[in-house]
């Protein structure tokens, strides 16, 4: 009994040892909470700093648009019918009576008749959402995903 | 330690649980409580706006792609309560600048901030460079009066500008009876902009703005209204409304309505009334259009056409055979129709006329003859073949059906059939006649008068077709009449004759009814006219109401029909009637 005594206690941990195992350990999980608090912090701040210019983005988008709508208005009253009227005057054009004006035709000519102000219309596509999943899922619903629908692809392609 | 100090741990070990539980709990009951939805509610509230995104109203082209109505940004001056320092600054800026009324700004500016009195509107309108004096004045009084801590110290504080889009008219008032205006509201009011107000307005879309940025989401776009390419050609609608306003003073008419149509496809290339509107200023409506002046007569003012109508009761009668261009009719000066004597314009006798000199002279009496060989039952089918008494449907708000008595309507007399086929005791509106005497025009084929002409949706365009009302006529018949009205204006020399194009048309005087029976001092003179004959690329139509200078539509209509052609084909690159034979032959 002695001998298992004296056995155990030359393989045991001196105590201040053990103190500072726990100590070490202590530190350990701080620094890892830490860490994660720290890398938390730095995305959400991303995140937050990325929403905010969003915001400002959509605003300079609205902006914008009334610049373009102002901007077509200011191009029109320059180059209204009185407007127009006037410079032709002012630079000697005076209207045409119908004797003076001769025809001629044009071969495989075709004046239109009205104007055509949509253009050619272009390819349309479905309408989709152009964020990734990625920045807006959970952790857990990617966990969820993952673990539910395994064979769906990791990076998921988003067209505008 | 000594277990003497232990119970002061257990005690505190209690007390810090006892709270812990009793927080918890506490946190359970609000939760759970009937308060919490509101609760949540408020909090909600405080964590984002609701915001209404309104999309640019469409814009509305002539057929050319000229912009005739768009969008500018103004901006809305309004106050926050509780931020205004000195409201008797903020209303005499305003007052300088905007020429706002000092007294209700500063009202408003001095309202006592409450959870009812956040906001108040202070002016509208309020362009950019208003915007950026008054932005300027408000710095120069921050630096000006920084130091003094007095509470009356000058300051803007408290002002604030909301941008928006308001409906602009680069053309002021050209065309403006049939744009109609917005008002600042958005709402269209007349003419195309209220006709078609949804679509030009799109669907506005209510949606949450989180404050928080990581709650951002994707703003959902908001589709753009619809936008209009009208059929007018903003530089035929000019001339007609200069040959217009040109023609009231000449003769010292009360109004005046020119329509110019294309007959083969009902395109309305010109609608000009009076009086207009310059649409940037639309809260001068009551200013100009006074009492019950109609903001557009083209499509909304009834009357009684007088002799144009003429041309309808003989293509019926033509058409049905119940005369003969040929046919003659002894006129003895009057005729009795259903108890009612009718007798001519000059109340003479023209002795033996064929159809051809009815219609030149424009007899009365020979046309009520006329329509009593038609019968009333086929007189009033025709006519409503020809969309009296229905609406045109044409896109334009305010259409007015006008009124066409019927035979078994309490109201109609025998003698109304007599009266009505020279165009008295009907009521028409201007473009229901354009649209009848298109039939005859266009070959027979009735087209309805569209103002339309393309639609865009969605960055696609959506062209509209022309389409046949009817055929009220035959094709032989409307020739026959073009033919008869080319030859009655050539033989009478008339003013409305144009050099080198052979054109068709009908003068029209019709005498006003009173509460006392018609008044022969005061007329509606009118002419309806198209060409060329051979093949008509316009219909005209004149309507001057009340002349002064003469009563007749021969004397004050007529030369305006003359005028509007000459610039027509011009503009419409028509050449004259000898040089498209000798193109014709060229080729």
């Amino acid at each position: 009994m002695y001998r298992v005594h004296n056995i155990t206690q030359a393989y045991s941990q001196a105590p201040w040892r053990k103190q500072l195992q726990w100590v070490g350990l202590f530190m350990l999980a701080i620094i890892l909470v830490a860490m994660v608090a720290g890398i938390y912090l730095s995305v959400s701040s991303q995140a937050s700093s990325a929403g905010r210019e969003i915001q400002i983005m959509y605003s300079e988008m609205e902006e914008i648009r009334r610049n373009i709508e102002d901007m077509e208005s200011q191009i029109a009253f320059m180059v209204s019918n009185t407007e127009m009227e006037k410079r032709a005057q002012e630079m000697g054009f005076t209207k045409v009576p119908a004797e003076d004006i001769f025809y001629i035709l044009v071969p495989g000519y075709f004046k239109p008749n009205q104007v055509d102000l949509a253009g050619v219309p272009g390819p349309t596509f479905p309408s989709v959402a152009t964020v990734a999943p990625e920045y807006t899922q959970s952790l857990f619903d990617w966990l969820e995903e993952r673990v539910f629908d395994p064979a769906s692809p990791l990076v998921q392609e988003v067209k505008p | 330690m000594s277990n003497s100090g232990s119970w002061r741990y257990t005690t505190l070990g209690i007390l810090l649980t006892t709270l812990a539980i009793f927080i918890v709990v506490q946190m359970l009951r609000i939760q759970l409580s009937p308060q919490a939805e509101a609760l949540r509610e408020k909090g909600e509230l405080y964590s984002g706006t609701w915001r209404t995104i309104t999309p640019a109203r469409g814009q509305i082209y002539d057929r050319w792609g000229h912009l005739l109505a768009g969008n500018k940004t103004v901006y809305e001056a309004g106050v926050v309560l509780d931020e205004v320092e000195n409201p008797s600054t903020i209303a005499l800026a305003l007052n300088a600048v905007l020429d706002a009324d000092y007294d209700q700004v500063f009202a408003a500016a001095s309202t006592k901030p409450s959870p009812d009195a956040i906001y108040a509107t202070v002016a509208r309108f309020v362009t950019e460079d208003q915007k950026q004096r008054l932005d300027q004045l408000s710095e120069e009084m921050k630096s000006a009066y920084s130091d003094q801590k007095d509470g009356n110290r000058p300051s803007l504080a408290g002002l604030t500008f909301e941008p928006r889009l308001q409906r602009t008219y680069p053309e002021k008032d050209l065309a403006s009876n049939i744009l109609g205006f917005v008002n600042w509201e958005g709402d269209g009011f007349f003419g195309v902009e209220e006709k078609f107000n949804d679509e030009l307005a799109g669907s506005p879309l209510r949606v949450w703005i989180p404050f928080d940025p990581n709650r951002v989401e994707e703003f959902p776009q908001v589709p753009q209204g619809s936008s209009l390419i009208l059929t007018i050609d903003r530089v035929i609608q000019a001339e007609v409304e200069d040959i217009l306003e040109q023609a009231i003073e000449e003769s010292g008419s009360e109004s005046a309505t020119i329509l110019v149509m294309d007959p083969t496809t009902g395109d309305i290339l010109a609608a000009a009334t009076s009086p207009r509107l310059d649409l940037n200023e639309f809260w001068r409506y009551d200013e100009v259009f006074e009492g019950s002046t109609p903001f557009n007569r083209v499509v909304s003012e009834t009357y009684e056409p007088g002799s144009v109508f003429k041309v309808l009761t003989m293509s019926a009668a033509i058409d049905s055979g119940a005369v003969k261009p040929k046919t003659t009719f002894l006129d003895t000066g009057s005729i009795e129709v259903g108890g009612t004597i009718i007798r001519n314009w000059n109340s003479g006798a023209w002795g033996p006329q064929d159809m051809l000199g009815c219609m030149q002279h424009s007899l009365n009496v020979c046309l009520a003859w006329v329509a009593t060989q038609l019968g009333a039952n086929r007189f009033y089918q025709y006519m409503e073949n020809f969309g009296i008494g229905h609406l045109t449907g044409v896109d334009m708000a305010g259409e007015n059906a006008g009124r066409l008595k019927l035979p078994g309507d309490e109201d109609w007399y025998e003698a109304d059939l007599g009266t009505n086929s020279f165009g008295q005791g009907v009521a028409v509106t201007p473009v229901q006649m354009l649209m009848a005497v298109s039939a005859l025009a266009n070959h027979g084929q009735m087209v309805f008068p569209r103002i339309v002409l393309s639609i865009i949706d969605d960055g696609k365009q959506y062209d509209t077709t022309p389409r046949i009302s009817g055929t009220p006529i035959s094709a032989k018949t409307a020739d026959r009449l073009t033919e008869m009205l080319a030859t009655s204006l050539e033989v009478e020399s008339s003013v409305a004759l144009v050099d080198g194009y052979r054109v068709a048309g009908k003068t029209g005087t019709a005498e006003i009814p009173t509460p006392y029976g018609y008044t022969s001092s005061q007329t509606n003179a009118s002419f309806v006219g198209w060409g060329p004959v051979d093949d008509p690329r316009f219909l005209v139509y004149i309507w001057l109401e009340k002349p002064t200078t003469s009563p007749w539509g021969s004397v004050v209509a007529a030369p305006v029909f003359r005028q509007v052609v000459e610039r027509l084909v011009v503009l419409m690159d028509i050449p004259s009637d000898a040089m498209k034979g000798q193109l014709l032959e060229g080729q």
